[in-house]
């Protein structure tokens, strides 16, 4: 688990504690407890059915939770309708009003809260339309936008009241790749000019290591999870989160040696046997691991290096795509799948090794 | 890592609104909670004035005779071979075996009720068989007013029955455009009036086009990738017809017929003027003992009609919630066009089939109307002439009280179809927003709230005649309101189910997180049904109040029993008046009829057109 310290003693701008959702007997969220730090992009990701899209909801106010608190600043939100939360809310769909033009969509939430710094509204509109790259719109229908310029104008609108906290979920999966990828800086770059505390779904976890300041790793109903997203590619907490961010190789295997600091290297070393063959892992400070041990370990592609490293395996080539500017190809290692990227074509009988601290413990346990 | 350079930006200018208003906030949230439920207490305190109650006491005569509770009422009907035919025997104690044998044997007897369900089933089968090809058309084929035909499917259904019923006995009866054509091409004169035929027929004209739309839209609704799967896995075009197409066809063509069935077992007016009481249908019958104060006998025969409509539609509810396909045609199957594309046999027979179908559908659909106009201005010597409608002037001048005068009918029936549109309108709204929502006991609620469209009209009419006109009593105050009150409030009745029907499918088609959105922008609950889901409904509402309006101005069955001896009596109970005497002044009536429910029509779609906007 990520540390969880709360910020600087203020309170967190959206806090879940020991929150749980049920439907009948099947828990959607299972006593989920998180921090949202004001100003912070924080992400919700794992695969459909995990439960992100109803942590959103239950923070939303369309739904209240089965037990638990959600807290805003430190003040319960129980029983307060959405209309009441100051969110702003964008969907999958954008679900922009079919009978309202583009400027009607984005002034509608300033029929309830006045537009800020004294504006009039529909400076406040031409000021969110321009935000998001859409100056001329205002009179347009929506339903004859792009779906990206309709999800942009759904951004507006969310905006528009300026709310104290920003929820998308999966704002983008409806968007081919490239206009994806183009959106979610542009995004970024809106949360960040705003200062507004976001929570952000998506099932994509590269689109959640590219977007946010932190990310919660979902799976049935919990986070597996809570880092920055360097953290949580490169030192995974658990298999799960190791397979789902990103292509891995797991390792799992018998600690048959460890060799400490009289070596006078940095790092302890691990010395696994895995099917036979022993390999070097590095072990971080204040992890303890004794000769015996199950140990389960991950190595990226990236990692995996052609007739390089300490630890090496003798593999053969299964099958390669060709990805452009690399080649991810998996290999067969004692019928085991590895995976590496590589420039150049690899075929036959290739030896792949890797470097202890490339290396990345999950999990040590008795077998 | 990097963190989110928390600026002082627009995200915390709104400062804490939270905090400040929040006790004021508490109470408003709670008034507008409780909005929806007022409206809903107001709905089911009229259902309950206007519809439970005055039904209620009628149909509790069955069951309490001298204020002593009985079955003895029901068990005389059971029993009464007059009402049950052969059945009558099996309530009676004999062997099954030996009634189905009798059921078997030619000389077998219906009774009333068995005749009934004969003729709905008959009504029935002619209404698949004449709207399953105008379905066919309808969804596969491409035409010049393919779009207006199919809209056009509607009319039939909110076209008065009393002037439908004019409209056969112009086409059909002695002196009728049938015979007037055979007899020019030198065929012998047929008699339909007062067959099972004509009125067989005549329910095909009001239910085939509601088989052909239920139809029409569930074949419309099949994806041709689906079909097209069928076909490239080896199925023929006839074979992928019936294992990819019929199955989500099907469960359509059985709602139509379920539909069908319903309505022509509670069939009133078309019996009443193509049957007479020879044809008698167990409504007519409770009609004619209402007529003779024998109020148990029609509350009980009442009660049998209704248990069987509601057993039929039960079933049919079953069955739909166990067949309902949830498929939206992604891409519908192509439309073909009506000019073959070879002369091979798979092209031309079916479009041959279609042009003959085109003619018997002209013959049932067309002449009917046709008939009424032609015969409006066309005297009893073949002559063009305007004579019945200057017999409709002469008698709104000259014509005595007690004498039914084409004016105040107009003049009836506009008020109160009027009246009855906004009252059922806000009625069938509350209803359709309750009922789309998702909590326990919504199907009951459901149920309850449909239960106008099963209860016989006739009892309806007497116990708001009773209930209502003759006034009652509560804690000492008595209530009492006119005949015309009295009409208003039925026609509400009888049409707000319609509202419910046209402004639900709309309702539970919006897409959720529109609601949401508009609810996280901040807007209340109540808000959102008037900014988000009635805009997006509004033509839904509009169809609604051109449906309760049409029902209104259509209705006949409770109307004749309160407007008895009353001067608020409508266009259909005029027309039912003059069609004793001369059919010439009842088409004359009925033209007025069309071309006011027509105009009606016009204004309705031009006032719902220009509040769409909000």
């Amino acid at each position: 688990m990520g540390s969880e310290s709360g910020g600087e003693g203020a309170d967190p701008a959206v806090e879940l504690d020991g929150v749980t959702k049920r439907y009948g007997d099947t828990a959607a969220v299972d006593d989920v407890t998180l921090r949202v730090r004001e100003g912070e992009f924080f992400t919700l990701v794992g695969p459909s059915g995990c439960g992100k899209t109803t942590t959103l909801r239950l923070i939303a106010g369309f739904e209240e939770p089965t037990a638990g608190a959600i807290r805003f600043s430190g003040e319960s939100v129980a029983g307060v309708p959405p209309e009441d939360r100051d969110v702003g809310v964008v969907f999958q769909n954008y679900a922009l009003f079919p009978h309202m033009t583009v400027g009607e969509n984005v002034g509608y939430g300033l029929n309830f809260a006045d537009p800020p710094k004294g504006m009039s509204r529909s400076e406040r509109v031409d000021e969110l339309l321009e935000l998001v790259d859409l100056p001329d719109a205002a009179d347009r229908d929506p339903e004859s936008l792009s779906g990206g310029q309709q999800q942009r104008v759904a951004m507006a609108r969310a905006l528009a009241p300026g709310p104290d906290l920003l929820l998308l979920d999966e704002p983008m999966s409806a968007l081919d790749a490239q206009l994806r990828e183009r959106l979610r800086v542009q995004v970024r770059r809106i949360q960040s000019e705003l200062g507004i505390t976001t929570v952000y779904v998506t099932h994509d976890q590269e689109e959640a290591l590219a977007i946010s300041d932190r990310i919660a790793v979902m799976r049935d109903g919990r986070p597996e999870q809570i880092a920055p997203p360097r953290t949580v590619y490169r030192e995974p907490s658990s298999r799960f989160v190791a397979e789902f961010v990103g292509d891995n190789n797991v390792f799992a295997g018998r600690v048959v040696d460890v060799e400490g600091d009289e070596v006078g290297r940095e790092l302890r070393i691990a010395v696994v046997d895995v099917g036979g063959e022993t390999l070097r892992v590095g072990v971080d400070e204040g992890v303890e691991v004794t000769v015996g041990d199950h140990l389960t370990f991950c190595v990226r592609p990236e990692y995996l290096r052609i007739d390089e490293g300490e630890s090496r395996l003798t593999a053969t080539v299964a099958s390669a795509e060709f990805l452009g500017e690399t080649t991810r190809v998996t290999l067969d290692w004692g019928g085991r799948d590895l995976v590496v990227r590589t420039r150049d074509p690899l075929s036959g009988e290739v030896v792949v090794g890797f470097d202890p601290e490339d290396a990345h413990v999950i999990g040590i346990g008795e077998e | 890592m990097s963190d989110a350079s928390p600026g002082a930006g627009e995200g915390g200018d709104a400062a804490d609104p939270r905090r400040g208003r929040s006790l004021r906030d508490r109470l408003a949230r709670r008034l507008r909670g409780r909005l929806l439920t007022a409206l809903a207490v107001v709905t089911s305190a009229v259902l309950v004035a206007a519809f439970y109650y005055p039904v209620g006491t009628v149909l509790i005569e069955a069951v309490v005779v001298d204020g002593a509770p009985t079955l003895a009422v029901f068990a005389e009907l059971l029993r009464d071979p007059f009402y049950f035919g052969e059945f009558a025997r099996l309530f009676a104690g004999e062997s099954p075996v030996a009634v189905a044998r009798a059921l078997l044997s030619p000389d077998r007897r219906l009774g009333i009720v068995g005749f009934t369900a004969y003729q709905a089933a008959l009504s029935t089968v002619a209404s698949v068989a004449l709207g399953l090809p105008a379905a066919y058309l309808l969804a596969r084929f491409e035409f010049p007013g393919r779009r207006t035909l199919r809209s056009l499917t509607i009319v039939p259904f909110v076209l008065p029955s009393i002037m439908v019923a004019v409209g056969f006995v112009a086409t059909f009866g002695t002196n009728g455009t049938l015979n007037a054509v055979l007899a020019a091409v030198g065929l012998p004169p047929v008699d339909l009036m007062f067959t099972l035929e004509a009125i067989v027929i005549a329910h095909a004209f009001y239910n085939a086009p509601l088989v052909a739309r239920v139809t029409t839209a569930a074949w419309e609704s099949v994806d041709a990738s689906a079909v097209e799967t069928a076909r490239s896995l080896g199925a023929g075009p006839v074979r992928a017809f019936f294992d990819v197409v019929a199955p989500q066809v099907y469960p359509a063509v059985l709602t139509g017929a379920a539909l069908t069935f319903v309505f022509t077992f509670g069939t009133f007016p078309i019996v009443l003027a193509l049957g007479g009481f020879q044809l008698a249908t167990v409504e007519v019958f409770v009609y004619r003992l209402v007529r003779d104060l024998s109020y148990a006998e029609a509350a009980a025969l009442a009660i049998v009609e209704l248990v069987i409509s509601l057993g039929v539609l039960l079933a049919y509810l079953r069955y739909e919630a166990k067949n309902t396909v949830s498929s939206r045609g992604v891409r519908p199957l192509p439309r073909k066009s009506l000019t073959p594309s070879a002369p091979s046999l798979r092209e031309v027979v079916p479009r041959l089939g279609l042009a003959a179908y085109a003619v018997v559908a002209g013959l049932v659909f067309v002449a009917p109307i046709a008939s009424m106009v032609l015969a409006s201005v066309m005297g009893g010597d073949g002559a063009l002439t305007l004579d019945h409608y200057r017999f409709l002037l002469d008698r709104q001048q000259t014509g005595a009280a007690f004498q039914v005068r084409p004016w105040p009918a107009i003049r009836n029936s506009l008020t109160f179809a009027s009246a009855a549109t906004l009252l059922a309108l806000p009625m069938g709204v509350v209803v359709a927003v309750l009922t789309t929502r998702r909590y326990r006991g919504r199907k009951l609620v459901d149920a309850a709230a449909m239960a106008p469209l099963a209860v016989s009209g006739i009892i309806v009419g007497l116990g708001l005649l009773r209930g209502l006109v003759f006034g009652v009593e509560i804690a000492g105050w008595r209530f009492a309101a006119t005949g015309a009150v009295a009409i208003v409030v039925a026609h509400a009745v009888a049409g707000y189910p319609f509202v419910v029907r046209t402004v639900a499918p709309g309702l539970e088609g919006l897409d959720r997180s529109l609601i949401e959105s508009a609810r996280a922008l901040g807007a209340s609950r109540a808000r959102v049904i008037r900014d988000v889901e009635l805009p997006l409904v509004w033509p839904g509402v509009v169809a609604g109040a051109a449906f309760a309006f049409a029902i209104s101005i259509g209705e006949f069955t409770a109307t004749v029993v309160l407007a008895t001896g009353a001067d608020a009596y409508t266009m259909p109970v005029a027309i039912e008046r003059f069609i004793g005497r001369r059919l010439g002044p009842a088409t004359a009536m009925g033209v007025v009829l069309l071309v006011v429910t027509g105009l009606s029509f016009v204004v309705i779609e031009r006032l719902g057109g220009e509040h769409r906007g909000f």
